[in-house]
């Protein structure tokens, strides 16, 4: 029967190689005793070694023995060098280290499983909405270029932050709050280092998404971003509230849009009906900005309102309509506001 | 298969409920018969004549049956058929407490039974293959030594834990073994045909447990479960029947509550099913009732019962919900279920082999036929298992299969040819003593 050939030292060498700081003489003994008696299954003799030592002490020890009684007993190590024992020595750092990432990896129960899918589904679309603003901007603006890499880092970060070993805060936050004060030559530096200013960067996004507006517009998003008590700045400009508000002040802007066409809309449907009067098309209803969509059940003309309501309903139903592909909290909050407001 | 005048080994399983006993290379044992025996304390016997023909004594002058007192002067009766007939006095023992060996007198006899009565074998010349508990201590495995080559003269032994056994007649080197017998559930991962005994775990709720919740049960209910020698059935027309009760004042306490036993055994085995979730009493308490016809000739009920008995391998904490089984709480309070043993088993285990431990998760014993109750298990440790390993929970699809897994395995093993040179040989007895066993079967 086939067996291992499992070095047997004398106490003699023992005496001149092998002697070790956590190791005597006896356990030794018996490590290789064992290791004889179960072929090397180093599993099964870690089980049955009467004290307790983790399958790594016994491996290394185990191949640093040999290799000692190896490199002792051979007339030159030249002789020993391909010896595979002597070539590749046991790296037991390594095999700990393996060993624990396996251990996280098999500890993941289903629903963390599910969960962290969940937020790195959400993180992956924060991500490309925002590749999507900054593709907007103005090319001289040298923060483009580090995007990609960043918005992969923080992906990776934020992965990392759910996972339950590391928990690496995302490293941009923390310097965004204390250097905002600073001038621009301390955010060019920065900017060489990689670190990404997450206010300066809400700034670039704003400006990025209203550019295509006019400044009273800017002005009407602002003030009914007021109305309704959200700050024009957010207080604590994380990844998912910066997110937010570019995704408010978005909505402002398009609701703000569509009310002035529907404005123009009836202006003319109003002429065409009293063609006699010959109305000035320009002098619509004044409509307060308050709120959202309180607005919508006064008008008469249900058609056309239908229409536009429909249609604003369906960018509205964008929400949840992305809601349902990744149910998270965020998303969840956004449609859920506009229906309150709907009663 | 060896040829006509090779002499084959014998394999014996004793576990805490049934004895199983056989030759090597069949496919199931010859002898199955229950691990208690019937006992007559001779002393008690006697004394009770004197007693009766001496009335005015008193108790000290009970010199000459003194003489006689100890373990010498009992008579035991094995098997199922001696152990069937009523006898006045006779107790009911177990050689087992608390899963380990406590009284070889009766294992002894146990064996011989075995051997003369039920195989007709002569041990001189037969190789034994011994099946013993996967946390054996080695005081245990000394003893069983002993005792074979010394009373029986074995030429040769070989102990082999049950859990190994059970993974070889799967055909697997590596997997985790949940052996769920009459006494106690254990749960022990192999790897590569060793037992890893620091990730053994074990629980006293065993099929003979749950029998005993089923019996206090039913009792609550108000049914009464007869002896079957406590009454005789009289046919008074044809195809009718009336019980009339007898009663045998001289029989003890243990043999009632083991024939009643017997009886709810075949209850449990007959009506009961795993519920594929955990069990809720008010989802329960409508459920469609089955019937079941006791061997007086009573038709009981049983509904919940059918899906909460099982469920109390899963969450032992109802076994306190049970009238008459409150002093559970005091004997075990930290015993958890079988998905969490299975959990805690796997992942006491190298972290290296615990993907392959998950994929092949064997059930084996008694309570394993148990209908689903390998889907439950499956469903409950795919819950519980990590993501990235794949839950696989093995059952032979055959009842009897699963039930004596070990004596197949040790079947199976002890007809292999490479396995002819591991036996302990009585030569290697007398040179190195009892002590080598631990050398020789690992």
């Amino acid at each position: 029967m086939q067996s291992v050939d499992v070095i047997k030292y004398t106490d003699e060498e023992y005496e001149k190689y092998l002697t070790d700081s956590i190791w005597t003489k006896a356990e030794t003994d018996q490590l290789f005793d064992l290791c004889e008696r179960f072929d090397l299954r180093f599993i099964i003799i870690a089980d049955r070694f009467p004290t307790s030592r983790t399958v790594e002490e016994l491996k290394d020890r185990y191949y640093s023995v040999s290799r000692s009684i190896l490199l002792a007993r051979a007339p030159s190590s030249g002789d020993v060098a391909g010896h595979p024992l002597v070539k590749e020595s046991y790296n037991v750092s390594q095999e700990i280290e393996r060993k624990r990432a396996l251990s996280m990896v098999l500890s993941q129960t289903k629903q963390q499983e599910r969960k962290d899918a969940e937020v790195l589904a959400e993180a992956k679309r924060i991500a490309e909405a925002r590749m999507a603003a900054r593709a907007a901007e103005e090319p001289d603006l040298p923060v483009t270029r580090e995007v990609g890499p960043e918005i992969a880092d923080r992906t990776a970060v934020h992965g990392d932050t759910v996972s339950p070993s590391n928990n690496h805060p995302p490293a941009a936050v923390v310097p965004s709050t204390s250097m905002m004060a600073d001038n621009a030559s301390t955010l060019a530096s920065l900017r060489m280092l990689k670190v990404y200013l997450r206010t300066y960067g809400l700034e670039q996004m704003v400006q990025a998404a209203s550019s295509s507006a006019g400044l009273r517009t800017i002005k009407r998003v602002e003030q009914t971003l007021q109305d309704l008590g959200v700050n024009l700045k957010p207080k604590v400009p994380t990844k998912a509230v910066c997110a937010e508000h570019l995704e408010l002040r978005k909505e402002i802007l398009t609701l703000l849009n569509l009310q002035k066409q529907l404005q123009y809309k009836e202006a003319e449907g109003s002429s065409f009906r009293e063609g006699s009067y010959g109305d000035i098309p320009g002098t619509p209803p004044k409509r307060s900005n308050r709120g959202a969509d309180q607005d919508r059940p006064f008008v008469p003309d249900s058609t056309s309102f239908g229409g536009e309501r429909v249609g604003k309903r369906d960018q509205k139903r964008k929400g949840p309509g992305r809601a349902s592909e990744t149910p998270s909290s965020p998303a969840h909050k956004r449609p859920r506001k506009f229906k309150t407001s709907d009663l | 298969m060896y040829g006509g005048d090779e002499v084959s080994a014998i394999v014996i399983d004793l576990g805490s409920h049934t004895c199983k006993a056989g030759y090597a290379g069949e496919d199931a044992p010859k002898a199955v018969f229950p691990s208690v025996v019937g006992s007559i304390d001779q002393m008690d016997v006697d004394e009770e004549a004197a007693n009766n023909t001496e009335q005015s004594d008193s108790k000290g002058n009970n010199g000459d049956p003194n003489s006689n007192k100890g373990k010498g002067k009992r008579k035991l009766y094995v098997g199922s058929q001696s152990l069937g007939f009523r006898r006045d006095h006779m107790e009911v023992l177990s050689p087992f407490k608390d899963g380990v060996v406590a009284d070889w007198d009766i294992v002894d006899s146990i064996w011989d039974h075995a051997f003369k009565e039920c195989l007709l074998v002569d041990p001189k010349e037969h190789p034994m293959l011994l099946a013993e508990p996967s946390s054996n201590n080695q005081q245990q495995r000394e003893r069983t030594t002993e005792l074979m080559f010394e009373k029986y003269n074995v030429p040769a032994l070989f102990l082999a834990k049950n859990a190994v056994l059970t993974s070889f007649a799967t055909g697997r080197a590596t997997s985790v073994v949940v052996d769920s017998g009459g006494g106690s559930i254990t749960v022990a991962p192999v790897h590569d045909g060793y037992v890893l005994q620091k990730a053994v775990s074990s629980s006293p709720i065993g099929g003979e447990f749950l029998t005993d919740c089923l019996m206090k049960s039913l009792e609550s209910k108000g049914i009464v479960i007869k002896p079957r020698y406590s009454f005789k059935r009289k046919e008074i027309q044809p195809g009718e029947f009336q019980t009339i009760d007898l009663d045998f004042p001289n029989t003890t306490e243990s043999y009632k509550l083991y024939s009643q036993r017997v009886i709810a055994g075949d209850i449990k085995e007959s009506v009961c099913r795993a519920p594929d979730t955990p069990y809720d009493e008010r989802a329960y308490a409508n459920i469609p009732m089955t019937s079941y016809e006791l061997p007086d000739g009573q038709t009981i009920e049983i509904g919940a019962d059918r899906f909460k008995i099982p469920d109390i391998l899963f969450n032992p904490s109802l076994a306190q919900t049970i009238p008459g089984m409150e002093n559970f709480a005091e004997v075990a309070p930290s015993v958890r279920g079988l998905p969490q043993m299975v959990m805690d088993s796997i992942n006491r285990c190298d972290v290296d082999i615990r993907k392959e431990l998950f994929g092949s998760i064997l059930l084996a014993g008694g309570t394993a036929s148990m209908q689903q109750l390998k889907e439950r298990l499956e469903k409950d440790l795919l819950e519980e298992s990590p993501q990235a390993a794949r839950v696989k929970v093995l059952a032979s699809g055959n009842a009897t299969e699963r039930r004596f897994s070990v004596w197949i395995g040790g079947s199976i093993l002890a007809s292999l040819g490479s396995f002819q040179q591991m036996w302990f040989s009585k030569s290697e007895y007398d040179e190195h003593g009892a002590s080598y066993i631990q050398r020789k079967c690992p």
